[in-house]
């Protein structure tokens, strides 16, 4: 097994946690593409069409689509589907990181490396939104 | 991030716990988007609290009984049902009910409650400079790039917002950002308010977020036109604000509104755009059983402008027509004999709600045990391209887009009638 490994980004905010990667290829409209009550990802992104994202690190390019995604965010922690953190390559939309504070999900953008490809599906990530770290793999 | 002395004793709990958790919600927001300090808003639009999402007046609730009051001058956005004639729309009762619990908790907090995305026509109207916030987009366009207040797209945190009376100085309360990204050069003058939506949803799809500035309108756009231009352009698109030189506020010329010189490139705003909008939203066998006109919902000019087309006829049995506007419209056009005409002709004057808000939507979350069951629609005529985009969505059924009198003449004669004849 591999060491792990560490990727810097800009910590916004949020805990430590620790879970496995989810990389969406496409920009997320959370607005649309998630269903609330399952997490199923819904919309044409074909990266991850029909995946769930509850529990998960969801890697995405940014965030794009109606300023009702906070709204989303915040039913799917509701009812229990929400991502565990965002790591984010842009900085996702007012909207989007409202969703997150409220929802209590730690989100890290403009990591210091092309996470949608470094990732991949199932990687055990260590999140820490403040430090902005992420460690891939046992660390 | 620097905060006022005021600032630093709410985030301390000093205020009250209501106003440290808003505080500290702005802060972080604030520190995330790297704004040197916060504004004092002048105007907020706030999220209504929404019957159709789990726990979600709760939210509302849960403030208001906590003893947290809005600050500012406030208005609630578009609800889930009509709070009054829900029985109208097919709408259980358990749903107008919670929706109702929201109207009592935006009222405790001082709100004008309002329940419309188009709070503007109900007399919520900041000005030029005022910093302000909304959770509606077509607010923060309009508000924008119509009467040059400044406002992001935001969410849940314009709550918190109208509760501290600031707002984190970052995106479109900066200079930086209200300026031209992307040239529209206008080579046709639209010809009805839902031309413009259809313009506005072809210009939004090369736009994304930047900020779009239009030039070559024939003559200076009505404000009901404006107003149908930002909604389509903030659907297909990520915009926040839009420019028409001379008409948005202070940009005088297409040059002021590039200060840093005029992209190379414009984008093209023709016939031909205009056709595309209203081909993508043609979907379906045809039949359809609702027609609706009022997204936006409806100023009291337009309202004035369906019952003229309305007078004298009558919706075809089996099709509904729902015109939906505000509260506050609804009375004034009431007062002025448009409902009893559109009434008389058979058509449904809805306010609070729309279809996509209503209790149609199958991708929003209800609590179980309000028992609501979405319709199934055989299709939806209608004249604004968000309206037909968030019914595509969400409420998951055929829409078929067209202008404002061939949605009507639709209504009336019980087939649909393009914008185009076909050719």
């Amino acid at each position: 097994m591999s060491p792990p490994r560490i990727i810097h980004g800009r910590g916004l905010f949020g805990d430590k946690v620790r879970g496995p990667a989810l990389v969406a290829k496409e920009p997320v409209s959370f607005l649309g593409d998630v269903d609330i009550t399952t997490g199923e990802i819904i919309g044409e992104l074909p990266s991850v069409k029909g995946k769930r994202m509850g529990g998960m690190v969801l890697v995405f390019p940014g965030s794009m689509g109606s300023a009702g995604a906070w709204r989303f965010i915040y039913q799917q922690f509701i009812h229990n589907t929400h991502p565990l953190a965002l790591i984010a390559k842009e900085l996702p939309d007012p909207s989007v990181v409202q969703g997150a504070i409220m929802a209590g999900i730690p989100v890290i953008c403009e990591p210091n490396e092309d996470v949608l490809n470094s990732i991949e599906n199932g990687d055990i990530l260590t999140i820490d939104g403040k430090a902005g770290t992420i460690t891939v793999g046992n660390g | 991030m620097n905060l006022s002395p005021r600032d630093e004793e709410m985030l301390e709990g000093r205020h009250g716990e209501p106003l440290r958790k808003a505080m500290e919600g702005l802060v972080t927001l604030g520190r995330a988007y790297n704004a040197e300090d916060m504004v004092d808003i002048g105007y907020a639009h706030i999220h209504a609290g929404m019957a159709m999402y789990k726990d979600d007046v709760e939210l509302m609730e849960e403030l208001a009984d906590a003893g947290a009051k809005v600050v500012v001058p406030s208005s609630a956005n578009i609800a889930n049902a009509d709070l009054v004639n829900w029985r109208q729309t097919g709408a259980p009762e358990s749903l107008a009910r919670l929706q109702n619990r929201a109207a009592g908790a935006h009222h405790k907090m001082g709100s004008a409650a309002a329940f419309t995305c188009t709070p503007y026509w109900a007399g919520h109207w900041p000005t030029w400079n005022m910093h302000m916030v909304s959770i509606e987009s077509t607010v923060t366009i309009f508000c924008n790039s119509v009467l040059g207040a400044r406002s992001n797209r935001d969410g849940f945190f314009a709550v918190y917002a109208s509760m501290t009376g600031r707002y984190p100085r970052f995106g479109y309360h900066l200079d930086a950002q209200r300026q031209g990204t992307h040239l529209v050069r206008v080579e046709c003058m639209p010809e009805s308010v839902s031309d413009f939506s259809a313009l506005g949803f072809h210009v939004g799809r090369s736009v994304g977020g930047g900020v779009a500035v239009f030039e070559g309108f024939a003559r200076r756009p009505t404000m009901d036109e404006m107003d149908a231009l930002g909604a389509a352009l903030g659907t297909s698109g990520g915009i926040s604000m839009f420019i028409v030189p001379g008409v948005t506020p202070p940009y005088a010329n297409t040059e002021e509104a590039f200060p840093n010189g005029l992209p190379n490139d414009a984008i093209i705003a023709n016939e031909a755009g205009i056709r595309t909008t209203y081909e993508h939203f043609t979907e379906g066998d045809g039949s359809f059983d609702l027609v609706h006109v009022g997204c936006p919902h409806a100023s009291f000019e337009e309202m004035k402008d369906y019952a003229q087309l309305l007078d004298g006829k009558r919706v075809k049995d089996g099709i509904d027509l729902w015109v939906t506007t505000s509260r506050s419209v609804r009375n004034m056009a009431r007062e002025a004999g448009y409902v009893a005409i559109m009434e008389k002709a058979g058509a449904k004057v809805i306010s609070d709600t729309c279809p996509m808000s209503c209790h149609f939507a199958c991708t929003a979350s209800p609590d179980p045990k309000l028992g609501v069951k979405p319709p199934v629609l055989r299709g939806i005529v209608l004249d604004s391209a968000k309206q037909a985009k968030y019914v595509h969505d969400m409420v998951r059924c055929p829409v078929l887009l067209t202008s404002t009198e061939k949605a009507i003449e639709s209504a009336v004669t019980g087939s649909f009638v393009p914008r185009f004849s076909a050719s």
